[in-house]
């Protein structure tokens, strides 16, 4: 698209007339996104979706199947997600789109794209201004309220799958609360490896009663799962199943009294850009600075930097600035704590 | 960082839309008319149809084109925008004796109702490249033909009704004429029912049908029917007329429909046939033949072979499903390869292996490495 016919359409998500058959072709025959429905889907859709989230929301980690419509992104590329964040969108609310903790990776722009242009809603990238959240495989630094909503988006919608691949047998394992295999599954990385050796998307047990995929977040944003404020809501695409995790219900990830669940470790990193060290580091490799081009030594310079970019810069503004910083009460319980709630200074390695 | 980019997110997706687009028109061709498609790639007009669950040759021909002829691609195109469109009513049944065949072989019987019709077919010639059409088409190769003679097409018995007849043919239930299930608009859930299975396969893509069921017959399977014919025809569409509650043709499709009969008996105490059943829009046999195959195979409802079972086949032979899924694996994954790389690294420091890779214990006493892992518990 130009960037006139984009100017054009932009929040043009307007309804196809539906009194005539003529009418309805005039409306579907406008350029661009004109012509498809208010933030794209028609309104059964919105509403079978809307359905599918109530019910998951009344049955914490269950997964709701819905009929989960082909996106104009590619199944795998956050159609799910888009899909809980288009039934819920007014075009009062605003707006984020993350992708492994950046707002501005390709595929979140173009996800944050589709959303303003046919639901007409405010973008943002700073956390606390927005209503709905959409993250690929991140939770956010900073503390959610009640009054946010996060939609994250999944690849693998059951956690069993590691442990078997049919569904219809996971099921049933899930009717029956068996979630055996999966103990054993645990017990065995332990007896090969001497302790869990689950990366992501870790096995987690909600509200006592379902297990869960948590979707791919790292471990280190499980435990922000447990009793938080915000409502989460997980959505597969490809796999049409909706679940969620409602506001205060308890989240337990699987792990032993003797090898207990532990979080992404970065030991002596900070962030290279704003000195955190309590927030998840991702490493990245850079030309060296010290540029010896003979010296093949040294080419290549690995640091670390924060996965959340929005709130790196605001901690580069402000490098104290707690994650708790927008609430009141302050010292709010989330994930590793903040140096100011904790006299160490965040090395609770 | 790659493709992070720091401020310019939507420009550089435009950018690279528009370097996509410039493939089309950079070379010294005429650019190439939707009507063209349809005309001279009508195999990859059919398929995008079949695929998509959409009969629409030239919405299926602009799909094509703007997907520079990945069919998956165009399928994609066409599946999103069907989509956004309302459903509005469901045709009555029509039965596959009412087909007008321009095409039909038995290869059960030598003789059948009708007779055998090769129609327009290329099975029986040599592959070899034509050079002649490097430099545009010969003229109608059928201009001389008389046919004064024609006669008009015929509506041809099935061959498996011959076999029905004779009770030799086992009927997997009893006709359900209530409403059939829309795959695209409620999701599969685990056993599906038949219609379930039919539409998922109808809609495959044409090379996973085509494996998958190839998979049966190299020996991951049971299953190795005999056709009992294929045909490749039009049928009608006819939808109730809202006053006069009759039903009238609106237009009609291309199909392509194959039937079989498996010696599977279904019965010890009374011996028939088992059946396997395809349909797909446009030409494609291949691809009929294969869901012909599957749809037996997974009525056998085993476990033991990809093939006989329902899950594995539904689950994998979608192309939307499965191209998004695999190509998804091009977005970055930094963070979760961030959690991977601490656990490896946290395995490795308990096992203490040196830092160049060489093996130093094999493991170390089990207590010693609790000693080395942070406790985190989540009610901290």
């Amino acid at each position: 698209m130009t960037e006139q016919t984009r100017e054009r359409t932009a929040g043009q998500g307007t309804p196809v007339a539906t009194d005539s058959v003529a009418a309805a072709l005039a409306d579907v025959e406008g350029d661009g996104l004109a012509g498809y429905n208010y933030a794209y889907l028609d309104e059964h859709t919105k509403r079978e979706v809307r359905r599918a989230t109530l019910k998951a929301v009344a049955v914490p980690g269950h997964q709701v199947p819905y009929a989960s419509r082909p996106m104009p992104l590619a199944r795998g590329w956050g159609t799910g997600g888009i899909q809980a964040s288009l039934s819920l969108l007014g075009p009062t609310d605003t707006f984020k789109v993350i992708d492994q903790g950046a707002d501005e990776s390709v595929n979140a722009a173009n996800i944050r794209r589709l959303a303003a242009d046919t639901a007409d809603v405010a973008t943002t990238t700073d956390t606390t201004e927005a209503d709905i959240i959409q993250s690929r495989h991140r939770i956010p630094e900073e503390v959610l309220t009640d009054e946010q909503r996060l939609v994250l988006q999944v690849p693998i919608t059951d956690p069993l799958r590691t442990v078997d691949p049919s569904d219809a047998a996971n099921r049933r394992r899930h009717a029956h609360g068996n979630y055996g295999k999966m103990w054993v599954h645990l017990y065995e990385s332990v007896v090969e490896y001497g302790e869990i050796d689950i990366a992501a998307r870790y096995p987690t047990m909600v509200a006592g009663r379902y297990l869960m995929d948590p979707s791919p977040i790292p471990r280190w944003d499980v435990p922000k799962l447990d009793d938080s404020k915000h409502l989460t809501i997980l959505a597969a695409g490809r796999e049409a199943r909706i679940y969620a995790v409602p506001p205060h219900t308890s989240v337990e990830p699987l792990a032993f009294e003797d090898r207990m669940f532990t979080v992404e470790r970065f030991p002596g990193q900070a962030c290279h850009a704003c000195g955190s060290t309590d927030t998840y580091l991702v490493a990245v490799s850079e030309d060296s600075e010290s540029g010896g081009t003979d010296d093949a030594e040294g080419a290549f310079e690995t640091r670390h930097v924060c996965n959340d970019a929005s709130f790196c810069a605001k901690r580069r503004e402000n490098p104290d600035l707690p994650k708790d910083h927008h609430l009141d009460p302050s010292g709010v319980d989330w994930g590793p704590a903040t140096p100011e709630a904790d006299e160490t200074g965040g090395d609770w390695v | 960082m790659g493709y992070v980019a720091v401020t310019a997110g939507e420009e550089i997706i435009e950018r690279a839309e528009q370097l996509f687009e410039k493939r089309r028109v950079s070379g010294d061709s005429e650019s190439l008319g939707v009507d063209q498609l349809d005309d001279h790639l009508g195999r990859l007009t059919d398929r995008v149809m079949s695929e998509s669950g959409l009969y629409a040759p030239r919405l299926a021909a602009l799909a094509a084109k703007q997907a520079q002829g990945d069919t998956v691609e165009a399928t994609f195109l066409l599946r999103a925008y069907r989509s956004t469109l309302e459903r509005f009513d469901e045709t009555p049944i029509v039965k596959p004796g009412e087909m007008l065949a321009r095409r039909r072989v038995s290869p059960a019987f030598k003789d059948v109702p009708g007779g055998q019709i090769l129609g327009a077919t290329k099975d029986y010639t040599q592959r070899l490249l034509d050079f002649d059409l490097v430099d545009g088409d010969a003229t109608n190769p059928t201009g001389e033909w008389d046919l004064d003679d024609k006669g008009d097409p015929e509506q041809l018995t099935t061959v498996t009704e011959l076999l029905r007849e004779e009770g030799l043919l086992y009927e997997p239930d009893e006709p359900d004429f209530g409403e059939p299930i829309d795959t695209t608009r409620e999701s599969v859930t685990h056993p599906p029912d038949r219609d379930a299975v039919l539409q998922a396969l109808a809609r495959g893509e044409t090379g996973a049908v085509t494996a998958l069921g190839y998979s049966a017959l190299r020996g991951y399977g049971q299953v190795h029917p005999t056709l009992a014919e294929v045909r490749v025809g039009r049928l009608p569409v006819r939808i109730e007329h809202p006053y006069t509650g009759e039903a009238v043709t609106v237009t009609h499709t291309d199909v392509t429909e194959s039937e079989a009969v498996v010696p599977v008996y279904e019965k010890r105490e009374d011996p028939q046939f088992a059946f396997g059943y395809g349909l797909t829009f446009g030409r494609n046999e291949r691809k009929v033949i294969g869901m012909t195959v599957l749809d037996a195979s997974i009525q056998l409802d085993s476990e033991e072979e990809p093939a006989e079972n329902a899950e594995f086949v539904l689950d994998t032979v979608d192309g939307m499903d499965s191209f998004g899924f695999i190509e998804h694996l091009k977005l970055p994954h930094y963070v979760t390869f961030q959690s991977i790389l601490d656990r490896i690294r946290s395995i490795r420091d308990s096992q203490d292996v040196p830092d160049d890779g060489s093996r130093g214990n094999r493991r170390t006493d089990a207590d010693d490495t609790s000693g080395s892992v942070a406790g985190v518990n989540s009610d901290d």
